[in-house]
This record gives structure tokens, C-alpha cells and sequence, in this order.
């Protein structure tokens, strides 16, 4: 995108100074809607069992789901609650469901004294081949086995299975749906190509400084200070850069003060304290240019539970001086420009990652938007609030660009729904690992990675 | 010498500066001079990779500049990144030197660059009580009433930012005139100041002087408070570490500083434990002589002291985060008022006129070899 239209300036720039160098302004900000409320909580109360959110997401995905199964077996399939099952009937049941993992670590299993176990290492993945998946509905459970992959699946996925109860109990699955892609929204995308630069992962306040030069020059292309004036005029088509999650490295995290002697650690602070300032600097850099949401990840000093809450902005007094910043929250959706936006710091898709045998960041991606939830594995193994009213987690209307940040490298894909819905699937890749952050061109929904280099002691 | 550094330091917009290098570097290597120059490439395009169209933008020495070129399938642009004398092993000398140039304008990091957004302005203060009528202020200005949180009765601001006071001395040294209610020791402390500011000051012009320094006198009271009582020696520390960080880091007014300072001294006036903290920054900072350190040592320190124990578990966090709480709603907010803002200055600083009495009693008192609170 950006190359073709640079290219016949490309080497404008090595020449004697020119008289007068033209500045571009910047493509202004026309429609922006922050659409995230729903995962902002106000006052927050724990003191609510986490089988509210269970049954709210069957609550009001059942409907939906009831619909979708109605399409694809037939108008006249018996829907039946658990409870109303009869041995040998075939009907259609709607419920939660759980996998049963015997490698997922229980907080129950640590403490007991009896195993007398040591904590379980953390595991790449959780999952094994004696797994065994069980759907639950308001009242009861049963066990499910049949043409259904049970390797695949992960608890919490509201799902519509279609088959027979046996004899001994058991449900054997013929088929099963999701809820499928939710309604589409009228898309209202502009006419011009303008860009929006999705990153993540820029681990600020990590030991190594390679990424360093990298953050910079990522700085310098969107302000505009880099590269000739082809690109420079492309780049102020960039109308939003939207920083998903994780802006401090894992080091930072250390918490070894704890443990450590009072008078060791008197003098110390906390590594964050150093990337919080260097995040500080580089927001004020990029916010004097162009508009930017930030979203805290797994390793910000933000709450820990999903939804995650805006970073406070007192922690970046230098940045927040601008209206540019916006502080948002994780999940984050939003209206651009007229194009929706929905995605996450990456830590839903990580964490279905481990318990299920999807092994492609894309693959979930596109699964959790068909299952009709962001995150369905939360609050089980994921850190969740306890809602008991509704769960914000369920996907109720179709956005255009669906991302996940912090993957392991950029895919992007465009998915083409039924009911006409087109949407742009992002992995955007963590920065400080790959460099690479992405391009997304709202007028025509594509995306370009771009990566940034510097040279080593090994260069290539 | 980068681009970027060259772009900064001359006043030119990037495109000029860029420009600039790559004449020098013919003009040189026409003249044959001897003198070898290496020079590094910034290259953007287009590249195949991983089955992605993926564009990408790499600083590249002059001897990989065709081989990398060549990779590209489309050239969007190639211009020079730096040159520089020696060769370098890595590009770390020229992330230092971008950061350092940057680090010490980043009022106005946007300011040569080739874009200009329209909407990148300082937010609009909500409406402040204690603020009776606004003040025209520039457009860069930033909350500079948190002068009334100076005052003991506001919240203390956001945690304090990582300049370092003795930046904002500099500013205030080169604009010590402005300010009406200088009173002799500011001007005592400025002229202390002044040799080793001056050349702070004059690389970072602001537009907010009287605020500055408003904001300058503040940070200036405290810490003449506590240089005035101390012996010479100690006088002379205080002076070399804030001319050897305003030097090299020379800050200009980040607005962010003036509600941090102000954070301090709100903090300081608020807790009534100032001499044993201040001896101990003091004590602190003549050790480290870290400036990104001090405020937050201080920070620390304070929060320790401000336990009536003398627990040294204290957490830094659930005080900063309380008194963080309550300030963003002023921080953000307000615009400068001069009139109001100089006579809550005033009262502050017959507060610090106050506060410096104590200290002196307590430093006498500690000089003696008494480890105790007293006064």
C-alpha cells in the first residue's frame, strides 16, 4: 500500500537541500465512537458466584443458537432441555460445555495435603487424549461422546448438539453448530484509503535493547520523520494507531522483592516504574501526531481479571496531556471511521491455545468469532469478574476488524459470512519478538504487516 | 549524527535534514578529503516474506544499501539515516542519540516532522473551583493550577513525572525576572543556580515562563530550603548533580513536571515530615546521583516516613495510588491563570518560608548526631 504509491519519490531525498520541505497534514479523525462500555466496569463486587456468568451466556446466547439449529436440521427438530430427554429420541440440546482435562491445573489438587503434589509446571498445552467432554445445561449434565471433536473444544463454548440420549446415559452426538456469525453492521467505511496501525507486544522494560531501535523507527514512520515524501504523505493517511496490550515486557513483572531481605530491596523499584516512563515518552512522541488507544495487556500494570481496565492515566503525565490518548479498555471495540474494531490483547486466544488442539492463532480466531464469544474459556481458566447480569463477551453484532494482539507471528484473513458479513481477521503480532506491526486499510479492508530493522553485530 | 539529531538541533524539518547529510556526504566524498565517513541508509518497500506482501523499513550500512535494495520489490523510499566517523558495530549509537535529542524536546517532538495533526492539542481543562477566572495561557501550557494544589489543600498530583527539579531551576533561572513575588531567596538561590543553568536554559526555550516559573520557585523553595541550612559542601552537591543532569537531559518545562513538583511539595507540606525525608533524598541523591531516581527515592522515602512506624514495608504503591486517584481530575485539567496562580505561589511560599525554618532546625539537630525527629 504504502510502497506503491512512495515509489516514484523514493529517492527524492538524496539531494542537495531544496528550498522549502512540504509537511502533510494529518487525515483528521471523522468518525470515531468508542463502543467499548460494556467491558468498562464501574463499581465492581465480588462477592457473586462466577455460575452467574454460565448462566447468563446460555440465557442469551439460546435464542441464537436455537435459531442456527433450526436452519441446519430441519424446522421440526425437537429441542429439548436436559431434563426433558428421553432415551432414543432424537433432538437437539443446547447447553454449556465443559472438558473434563485431567492436566488442568486445579488450585484444589495444589493444596491438597493428601497428593502431597508439587504445582504443576506450567504446560505449553493442557490437553490429552483421555479428555472427556460434558454439556451442562440450567439443571443437569451429560456426558457426550460421538461425532464431536473433543480435542477441539474448550469449556464454556455454548454449543447446540443434535443426536440421541443411550442407554447408559450418554449423549451420542450426530452433529453439532455454533451460534455462527452474529447479524452484520451496515458498513460505512470511507472512501479514501486511510490506515490505522494495529501493534502489540512492544515489551518495553525488557533486558534487551534490539527491539529499542525498532520502536523508534515505528515512531518515526507514523509522526512522519522517516522515509521520503511518498511515504511520509502515506503515512499521514494513518488516521489511528491502536497499541494492543502487553506495552511492558515479562521482566518487568519480576516480583523478587518480595521474597528478597527488606534492607536488599530498600533502594530498589520496580522495573515497571523505569518502562512506565519510557511508554510515557514514546506515547508523547506519537501523540503529538496522531491519534492512539492504548490497551493493556497481560503484563500492564492494570487489574488482572478480564475485562481489563484502562491503564490510569496518571501514569503517563506526559502523554495524557493530549487529547490524542485515549486509555482504553482490553477487550476494546470502537467505531472508525465507520468500520467497526473488536479485539483483544491476545490473552482469550492464548489462553484457548492451551486447552484446546488448535495450534494456528488465525484458526482460533475465526473459531471464536463463529462460537459467538470472545472468550469462552473465562472464567474457568481465564481470569474473569464475576458478572451476573449479562455477559459483554458475547458477540452481538459482527465487527469489520476482529484482532487479537500479542501472536506469535502476523496472519490475517478475510472472512466472508452468510448474511453478508465481511470481516477482517488480524493476528497482530508481538512487537518485540517479530518487529512487525500491521497495516490495516480501512477502505478496503486489507492488511500489510510492516516490519522494522536495525542492523547488528550479525546482519544479514 | 542522525537525521534526526541534525533536524533538532539546526531548527530544519526532517526532509531538509536528511537532505543536508546526503549533500555533505557528496560533497565531501567529492573532495576526497581523506577523512572517511560512514554513512547508514534508511530503505522502505515491499518485500515477500513468510507469503505476506510485507513492507518494511530497515536502517541499513552503506555496504548492505544495494544488497537490500535488490531484496525490496518495490522501493518506497531510501534516504540517509546518519553519518558518522567510525563504523558501527550495531545501530545502538544511533537509538542513544535519537533518544537523547528527543528525550530533551519532547515538548516538541512533532515540531519539525512532516505531518502536522490537527487534533494533537492539549486537553481543555474541566471547570476548577479554585481557579475564579481563566488566564489566557499558550497552547502547550498544561494545568499549571495545580499551583492551588501547591497550597496543601488539593490533592497531591499525579505521580511525579521523571524530570528532575533541577531542570526546572534551569528554566527558572533563565526567566528569573518575570515573576512578581520573587522574594531574596529565590534570587539568592537562582544566581547559585545560574552559572551551571544557563546553558541548560538556553537550549530549552519555553513558552509557559511564568508558570515556569512559578513552578521553578517551588521546586527552587524546597530545595533551597534544604541547601540553605546545609553546609557548604552539601550546597555545592546539590548545584553539580543539577547541572550535571540538567546538561545532558536538560528538560524544558514539561507541563508534566509542574503538577509532579507540585505533587511534592503538596506532599511535603501535607505529611509535616520534611527534614528527615529531605536529609535522607538529600542523602540520596548525592549518593546516586541517578536524577530518574531521586524523585522517585524521594517519592518512596516520603511515603516510608509518612507511616508513623517505622515500618520499611510500606508499599510505595497504595499511597501514590489514593493520592493519584483524587488529582487526575485537577491534573488534566485547568489552564494557567496568572494572577491567582502568583498569589497562591505567595502563600506557598511563605509556607516553604516556614518549612525551610523547621528544616534548618532539624539539620542542626541531626548534624549533632541526633537520629530523632524534633520540632
Amino acid at each position: 500500500m504504502f510502497s506503491e504509491q512512495a515509489a516514484p519519490t523514493a529517492q527524492g531525498l538524496l539531494a542537495p537541500p531544496s528550498a522549502k520541505a512540504p509537511t502533510f497534514p494529518r487525515v483528521p479523525v471523522s468518525g470515531y465512537l468508542d463502543c467499548s462500555q460494556p467491558f468498562q466496569l464501574g463499581e465492581r463486587s465480588f462477592s457473586w458466584q462466577y455460575a452467574h456468568i454460565y448462566a447468563v451466556r446460555l440465557a442469551g446466547m439460546r435464542p441464537g443458537l436455537e435459531r442456527c439449529a433450526r436452519r441446519r436440521w430441519g424446522n421440526d427438530i425437537a429441542l429439548r432441555k436436559l431434563s426433558e430427554l428421553q432415551a432414543g429420541e432424537k433432538c437437539c440440546v443446547v447447553g454449556t460445555l465443559f472438558k473434563a482435562m485431567q492436566l488442568q491445573p486445579s488450585i484444589l489438587q495444589e493444596i491438597s495435603e493428601e497428593h502431597n503434589l508439587v504445582p504443576q509446571p506450567p504446560l505449553p498445552k493442557y490437553i490429552q487424549p483421555s479428555d472427556k467432554l460434558i454439556l451442562e445445561d440450567e439443571l443437569q449434565r451429560i456426558k457426550l461422546e460421538g461425532a464431536i471433536d473433543v480435542q477441539r473444544l474448550v469449556t464454556g463454548t455454548i454449543l447446540a448438539v443434535y443426536g440421541s440420549e443411550q442407554d447408559d446415559g450418554r449423549f451420542l452426538v450426530e452433529d453439532h453448530c455454533f451460534a455462527d456469525l452474529p447479524p452484520p453492521l451496515p458498513w460505512n467505511g470511507p472512501s479514501s484509503n486511510r490506515f490505522v496501525l494495529l501493534a502489540s507486544g512492544l515489551g518495553l522494560g525488557s533486558v534487551s535493547g534490539e527491539a529499542l531501535l525498532s520502536t523508534q523507527l515505528l515512531v518515526d514512520v507514523v509522526t512522519g520523520q522517516l522515509g521520503a515524501e511518498g511515504e511520509q504523505s502515506c503515512a499521514a493517511h494513518i488516521t489511528r494507531v491502536i497499541l494492543a496490550g502487553n506495552l511492558l515486557s515479562q521482566n518487568t513483572q519480576s516480583r523478587d522483592t518480595i521474597n528478597k531481605a527488606k534492607y536488599l530491596t530498600k533502594k530498589t523499584q520496580a522495573a515497571s516504574v523505569e518502562a512506565v516512563k519510557m511508554l510515557d515518552e514514546i506515547l508523547l512522541q506519537l501523540c503529538t501526531s496522531v491519534p492512539v488507544d492504548v490497551m493493556p495487556g497481560e503484563f500492564d500494570p492494570t487489574n488482572y481479571t478480564l475485562p481489563q481496565q484502562p491503564l490510569h492515566r496518571c501514569m503517563l503525565p506526559l502523554a495524557s496531556a493530549y487529547a490524542t490518548l485515549r486509555l482504553v479498555t482490553n477487550p476494546y471495540q470502537a467505531n472508525l471511521d465507520g468500520v467497526r474494531f473488536l479485539g483483544t490483547s491476545g490473552q482469550n486466544i492464548s489462553d484457548i491455545f492451551k486447552y484446546s488442539s488448535m495450534d494456528d492463532y488465525l484458526e482460533i480466531l475465526e473459531w471464536t468469532l463463529l462460537a459467538g464469544h470472545i472468550s469462552p474459556t473465562a472464567p474457568d481458566t481465564l481470569g474473569c469478574y464475576p458478572f451476573y447480569k449479562s455477559d459483554p463477551f458475547i458477540l452481538t453484532e459482527c465487527p469489520h476488524v476482529y484482532f487479537c494482539g500479542n501472536a506469535p507471528h502476523f496472519q490475517s484473513k478475510l472472512l466472508q459470512g452468510k448474511e453478508g458479513q465481511r470481516v477482517l481477521l488480524v493476528t497482530v503480532p508481538d512487537f518485540s519478538a517479530t518487529q512487525t506491526a500491521c497495516l490495516v486499510n480501512l477502505h478496503d479492508l486489507t492488511c500489510q504487516p510492516i516490519t522494522f530493522s536495525g542492523f547488528g553485530a550479525d546482519s544479514e | 549524527v542522525t537525521y534526526k539529531w541534525l533536524s533538532y538541533t539546526l531548527g530544519v524539518h526532517v526532509n531538509q535534514a536528511k537532505q543536508m547529510l546526503y549533500d555533505y556526504v557528496e560533497r565531501k566524498r567529492k573532495e576526497n578529503s581523506g577523512a572517511q565517513l560512514h554513512v547508514t541508509y534508511l530503505v522502505a518497500g515491499n518485500l515477500l516474506q513468510n507469503g505476506y506482501v510485507c513492507h518494511k523499513v530497515a536502517v541499513v550500512r552503506e555496504d548492505k544499501l544495494e544488497a537490500m535494495k535488490s531484496k525490496l520489490s518495490t522501493l518506497a523510499s531510501v534516504h540517509v539515516y546518519s553519518i558518522q566517523k567510525a563504523l558501527l558495530k550495531d545501530s545502538s549509537p544511533l537509538y542513544n542519540t535519537d533518544y537523547d535529542i528527543v528525550k530533551s524536546n519532547l515538548q516538541h517532538c512533532s515540531k519539525f516532522s512532516a505531518i502536522h495533526c490537527a487534533a494533537a492539542v492539549l486537553r481543555t481543562p474541566p471547570d476548577a473551583p479554585r481557579t475564579p477566572a481563566p488566564a489566557p495561557s499558550t497552547q502547550r501550557q498544561r494545568d499549571p493550577d495545580a499551583a492551588g494544589v501547591v497550597n496543601g489543600h488539593g490533592p497531591p498530583a499525579a505521580k511525579p513525572p521523571p524530570q528532575q527539579p533541577r531542570g526546572i531551576m534551569g528554566m527558572f533561572a533563565a526567566k528569573a525576572a518575570a515573576k512578581s513575588q520573587d522574594t531574596p531567596k529565590e534570587t539568592k538561590a537562582e544566581a547559585k543556580e545560574a552559572p551551571g543553568m544557563s546553558a541548560a536554559s538556553s537550549k530549552a526555550p519555553t513558552k509557559n515562563s511564568i508558570m515556569n516559573n512559578f513552578f521553578g520557585k517551588a521546586a527552587m523553595n524546597k530545595l533551597k530550603a534544604n541547601s540553605v541550612p546545609e553546609q557548604p559542601k552539601e550546597e555545592k552537591e546539590v548545584v553539580k548533580p543539577s547541572v550535571a543532569v540538567a546538561e545532558p537531559e536538560s528538560y524544558p518545562n514539561t507541563v508534566a513536571e509542574k503538577p509532579g513538583k507540585k505533587a511534592e511539595s503538596a506532599r511535603i507540606q501535607q505529611k509535616d515530615k520534611k527534614s528527615k525525608m529531605k536529609r535522607a533524598d538529600r542523602s540520596d541523591d548525592e549518593e546516586e546521583r541517578d536524577p530518574e531516581n531521586v524523585k522517585k527515592k524521594r517519592k518512596r522515602i516520603k511515603q516510608l516516613q509518612s507511616d508513623s512506624s517505622d515500618e520499611e514495608d510500606v508499599p510505595p504503591s497504595p499511597t501514590p495510588e489514593e493520592e493519584r486517584a483524587p488529582s487526575p481530575p485537577p491534573v488534566p485539567a485547568l489552564k494557567t491563570e496568572l494572577e491567582p496562580a502568583s498569589t497562591e505561589g505567595s502563600s506557598g511560599e511563605r509556607k516553604r518560608k516556614r518549612k525551610r525554618v523547621l528544616k534548618s532546625k532539624m539539620f542542626i539537630d541531626e548534624e549533632e548526631g541526633c537520629m530523632g525527629k524534633t520540632g
